[in-house]
């Protein structure tokens, strides 16, 4: 047996050889014993590597994997939702740019001057009003559809007249709630904007009220 | 990269999952995924056992079930699920140790235990298990060997996964059959 014939025993086995060269191993094989037995031989390592068993670990793996999944779909949404895409037109960046350009140099101007002429003293919170405390041409808007509402009540049929009302109250109702937690507190910026959402409801729910009456005759 | 092929061994293994438990696992459905992990483990253990020497098996083994979990959404059935899951669990072997020695060094290093473990003696003297030899083979011929003879991939699949040419896969391969044949008993 000579390593040159063994070394071509796989390739042999593989049928990897080129077919004069196959022919010479098979005839150096019919007169080798010993080569025949390694090919013998090297063919049942092959056979046995195909049937190998399968075993499982004898830990249980499951709960770490588990536990490494879930952790990584946490981070994974959080990535995605990380590298969403967000895109602009070009006028939409030059937008962009403009307004930080004016919004920096106004900055720049606020601290080079704006400081300088706030010598007047801390406003006094309980001297601000809410501005919507005391507005004459709201009132005047309001008693003027109220008015409207009145005279063309006879108008409209009592299930409409039941709503409008029910719905007056409720807003009514908030408004003056506004009123009083204002009082106490008139430089509340939530409490104000409350007021004034409800005094807009009131407007738009008495002039709708209103045209459904038509005009006064 | 070109899809790899292997042998019709794999068929045997384990019982084809119903293609929904694929499906609902991809969706993000870990029940689903618990029960592709179950019908796999034994094989994917193994193999991961076997590629790495016994080498942090059970580490390598989650490793490989989570970066399921992870491409799963790409798996587009154009070979089959057993198939796609072993050449994952054969990457994440190979990534794990390639970063350890230069892979070319490895094939030539061990010669001396590759040596130790053929020689006449040494199957006399120590014998063991076909797995256990298996495990004392050098890296690159135990990796070529498990590749080639019990995964089923062509030298020229196993020069593209391991940055080697056919020709050394092919001599790497012949030497651990050499070595491996004395402990067919």
């Amino acid at each position: 047996m000579a390593d040159q014939w063994t070394d071509r025993l796989s390739d042999y086995l593989d049928d990897e050889l080129e077919p004069a060269e196959r022919a010479r191993v098979t005839a150096h094989l019919e007169a080798c014993g010993e080569c025949a037995a390694v090919l013998q031989e090297l063919r049942s390592v092959v056979a046995r590597a195909q049937t190998l068993p399968s075993t499982p670990p004898r830990a249980n793996l499951w709960p770490s994997i588990e536990a490494r999944i879930a952790r990584r779909s946490v981070f994974a949404r959080i990535g995605d939702w990380a590298s969403q895409r967000v895109s602009f037109t070009v006028p939409q960046l030059a937008a962009a740019a403009l307004a930080l350009m004016v919004l920096s140099g106004g900055l720049v101007w606020v601290s080079q001057y704006g400081g300088r002429t706030t010598s007047l003293p801390p406003v006094d919170a309980h001297g601000v009003l809410p501005a919507a405390f005391a507005n004459p041409q709201y009132d005047e808007a309001i008693a003027d559809l109220e008015r409207t509402l009145d005279t063309g009540r006879s108008q409209l049929d009592p299930q409409t007249i039941r709503i409008i009302e029910t719905n007056l109250a409720s807003i009514d109702q908030a408004i003056e709630q506004s009123r009083r937690a204002l009082a106490a507190d008139p430089a509340n910026a939530y409490l104000n904007s409350h007021l004034a959402e409800f005094q807009q409801r009131k407007l738009a729910l008495l002039r709708r009220a209103s045209a459904l009456v038509g005009p006064r005759s | 990269m070109e899809a790899f092929a292997l042998h019709a061994d794999l068929d045997a293994v384990p019982a084809a999952e119903p293609l929904s438990i694929v499906a609902r696992a991809a969706r993000g459905d870990v029940r689903a995924f618990e029960e592709l992990y179950r019908l796999h483990l034994a094989r994917v253990h193994s193999l991961v056992r076997r590629m790495a020497g016994g080498r942090d098996t059970d580490e390598l083994t989650q490793d490989v079930f989570v970066r399921v979990w992870q491409k799963l959404g790409s798996f587009r059935g154009e070979s089959s699920f057993t198939t796609w899951l072993h050449r994952l669990a054969v990457n994440v072997v190979i990534e794990r140790f390639r970063a350890e020695t230069a892979r070319r060094q490895r094939l030539h290093d061990g010669e001396e235990i590759f040596e130790t473990l053929s020689g006449p003696n040494a199957s006399r003297d120590l014998p063991m298990d076909f797995d256990a030899a298996l495990e004392k083979l050098p890296d690159g011929a135990r990796e070529i060997f498990v590749l080639h003879d019990v995964e089923g991939y062509k030298h020229h699949e196993i020069g593209s996964l391991l940055g080697i040419s056919p020709g050394t896969s092919k001599a790497q391969l012949h030497r651990a059959r050499m070595m491996l044949r004395q402990h067919l008993k």
